[in-house]
């Protein structure tokens, strides 16, 4: 249950227009409960109950895969305008410009920056989210194997690797460069380490809604969930190591949701 | 559980002495076995729903070929498949990640370069991004950098240490293993996926020359709007299409689609695309999309900026490190769980393989495998066909034409004992499985 508490906090916390996209992994559960209480009943009925609960496991993953390019296909536009945007700010705004105009140039700048953080908050979260559907689905599979007796669990899983959705390489590299265009476009400051830290410690009790919001609960939720389960076995990930724990964790202090 | 260790250890092996060709072999083999499994195991969904529209949610032969880079990116060097409370032991996989990641994580950069718009064009010039030199100058990202690199370190030391424990048996039997793997061709029972494919498989070629191996389409149910995965490499050959056709207002779909010439490239995508586009281009400062998109932390921290005294800047770079720190939770959580199932994989097969060799021989197993082999009471698997999931056929192809009889006498003494190991590390997973001619049908499961 830890599992399915923990996604729906995700869910909860995630971007409106995703809630719905996620894995329905509660239903599942109950229609796995549902198969393995009905075993003691024919043999084909069994099989029968089998290849509905994979016709529901490839709607979830149609799911995923329309969902998840969809959104990659945003992204590779969004990636591109972006750097558009930056190259006729400078070239507008910036000094050796059309027309430059320090007070302009800085505003812009500083929009700039807003939206590409938040762009790269976003494509996280998209690969935040094909990891989460991808664990659910490996724990359905795990429980259904076990309830059931079945041999469900190592094949499919070798589909759902090849899926699109899982395939996060292309989104992986936009958010790398991404990191690259905000190196360039955060100016450099030479403030000391001290004063650094007291600004985010400050900052942190202003963490709010939306993108920053919901990553750093994606972050907790995912050592809570690795934190090492009752079922712990071979095919289960090791505890998460998260250097800045303590950090993130306090990233938490308005939330109405706390996600310990 | 020293034999699996070595099975394990043996991987690495082969892999150290040849890293491109075991990356190779081994995603092919991946994709060798699973799109076998995946084809055959759309029999009984359709036969028993009789619903075709199951079928384009598995991936398919082509899709495989052009996934496979992919499944090669993700094996990085230093591979190593260990059981996970080992892993749970172990400094986390720093090390097995993409040079990129670690490279934007621990540089320690020119951090006395100050920013230079000269070196923003530079950036913004190049189509292909070359990461210029970090300026990472926060505290934390050092502290990161420091503690990265300790574990990267570690990590490496491990996996020489393991280099050493090789068994040269186990590496003949991979070899084996790779090369007499059944491709087991099962005709595709969706006639529009067939027509879909080889269009697709297209589209990689044509845009530029270079291709992204990425642009392959996962198929819908509705046959009439297949769904396509973009690359940047297409989006470029939109873009040119679009400012040749005078911009993206006067641009229209046909008229893009005909000077892109991209093979299997619909109008429909097209235009789908031409809208985002459009939109994302006019609505720079809000978000595409729903401006909910855009209850942002930054917008809730200016308003209480005055009072805490925050650069704006400040708060962003702090939500950047978080991000990226997710990021990189996600990359290591993706690699573990690549690598846990390739790793069950591979037992499975050589679990099998061994049942194969035993029953050949007449069924003398030795006493530990025997315990394990026993039927359990309440076996629940049917031994008619019908039952089985076709997977479980599919395994046992695998064996009839894995390991032959010539091979049974060298691996047979370290199989015998490693089967019983195996059948633990296995769990739930481990079966075994009888072809229709044995008389007993039997089961082994071993519970945690």
């Amino acid at each position: 249950m830890k599992f399915g508490k923990r996604l729906k906090q995700q869910i909860e916390e995630s971007l409106p227009a995703w809630r719905d996209k996620f894995l329905s992994y509660k239903e599942l559960k109950k229609l796995v409960r549902q198969i393995s209480s009905a075993e003691s009943c024919v043999e084909y009925g069994k099989a029968d109950a089998e290849a509905e609960f994979v016709h529901l496991l490839n709607n979830e993953i149609d799911k995923f895969n329309v969902f998840f390019m969809e959104q990659e296909e945003d992204f590779i536009i969004r990636h591109k305008e972006l750097q558009q945007r930056i190259k006729r700010v400078i070239e507008t705004w910036g000094p050796n410009g059309t027309k430059p105009s320090e007070a302009e140039y800085k505003d812009e700048m500083a929009k700039i920056r807003k939206d590409i953080v938040n762009f790269h908050g976003e494509m996280v979260l998209l690969v935040n989210y094909s990891n989460i559907n991808y664990t659910g689905l490996a724990k359905i599979l795990k429980k259904y194997d076990k309830r059931t007796g079945g041999l469900l669990r190592l094949p499919f899983i070798q589909k759902v690797l090849q899926q699109p959705f899982f395939i996060t390489d292309l989104v992986s590299k936009l958010v790398k460069e991404c990191e690259n265009i905000i190196d360039e476009v955060f100016p450099v400051e030479q403030e000391d380490e001290e004063e650094i830290v007291k600004e985010q410690r400050e900052a942190i009790t202003v963490a709010g809604k939306g993108i920053f919001r919901n990553t750093v609960a994606a972050l907790l939720s995912m050592q809570e969930i690795r934190r090492g389960s009752s079922t712990y076995g071979h095919f289960s990930l090791p505890p998460m190591d998260l250097p800045d724990s303590d950090l993130i964790h306090s990233f938490q202090l308005n939330s109405p949701i706390p996600i310990v | 559980m020293p034999s699996s260790f070595l099975a394990l250890t043996s991987f690495k092996d082969k892999y150290s002495t040849s890293p491109s060709s075991f990356q190779v072999s081994s995603g092919r083999e991946v994709m060798e076995n699973s799109a076998p499994l995946q084809e055959s195991s759309l029999a009984p969904s359709n036969g028993t729903l009789g619903n075709s529209s199951l079928s384009p949610s598995i991936v398919t032969d082509h899709m495989c070929a052009s996934a496979l880079p992919h499944v090669q990116h993700s094996h990085n060097p230093a591979f190593i498949s260990q059981s996970s409370r080992d892993l749970a032991s172990l400094p986390p996989l720093d090390a097995s990640f993409s040079q990129s990641t670690a490279s934007l994580i621990r540089t320690q950069g020119n951090k006395d370069v100050s920013w230079s718009l000269d070196r923003l064009q530079m950036f913004l010039d190049l189509p292909e991004n070359t990461p210029a030199p970090n300026q990472l100058v926060e505290s934390s990202t050092g502290v990161l950098a420091s503690e990265d690199h300790n574990k990267k370190t570690n990590w490496q030391e491990w996996a020489d240490d393991l280099i050493n424990v090789v068994d040269p048996d186990w590496s003949k039997i991979l070899d084996n293993t790779n090369v007499l793997n059944p491709r087991v061709e099962v005709p595709k029972p969706s006639g529009d996926i067939s027509k879909q494919q080889p269009q697709f498989h297209q589209n990689q070629l044509v845009p530029h020359g270079e291709f992204s191996s990425h642009a392959y389409p996962s198929s819908t149910a509705p046959p009439t709007k297949p769904r396509m995965r973009w690359t940047p490499e297409l989006h470029e050959a939109f873009l040119e299409a679009v400012n040749q056709l005078g911009g993206s207002e006067r641009a229209t779909p046909k008229g893009i689609l005909k000077l892109m010439n991209v093979e299997g490239l619909t109008i429909y995508h097209v235009k789908s695309h031409l809208q985002k586009y459009r939109t994302a281009r006019y609505m720079p400062e809000t978000s595409e999309g729903t401006s909910e998109k855009r209850i942002t932390s930054i917008e809730e921290m200016k308003s209480i900026d005055l009072k805490t005294s925050i650069g704006i800047t400040e708060a962003l770079r702090l939500q950047v490190e978080v991000q990226k720190q997710l990021h990189e939770q996600l990359e290591i959580q993706r690699n573990l769980q690549l690598r846990i199932e390739e790793q069950g994989r591979y037992l499975q097969m050589m679990f099998e393989k061994q049942k194969k060799v035993e029953d050949e021989k007449g069924g003398v197993p030795s006493s530990a495998s025997d315990d394990l082999l026993a039927p359990l009471p309440g076996s629940k698997h049917p031994p008619c066909n019908n039952g089985k999931s076709d997977s479980e056929a599919l395994e046992q192809d695998h064996s009839r034409t894995g390991i032959g009889p010539g091979n049974a006498g060298t691996n047979e003494d370290k199989s015998s004992s490693g089967v019983s190991t195996k059948q633990k590390m296995l769990e739930t997973e481990s079966t075994v499985h009888d072809e229709s001619g044995f008389s007993v049908s039997k089961r082994a499961r071993t519970e945690k």
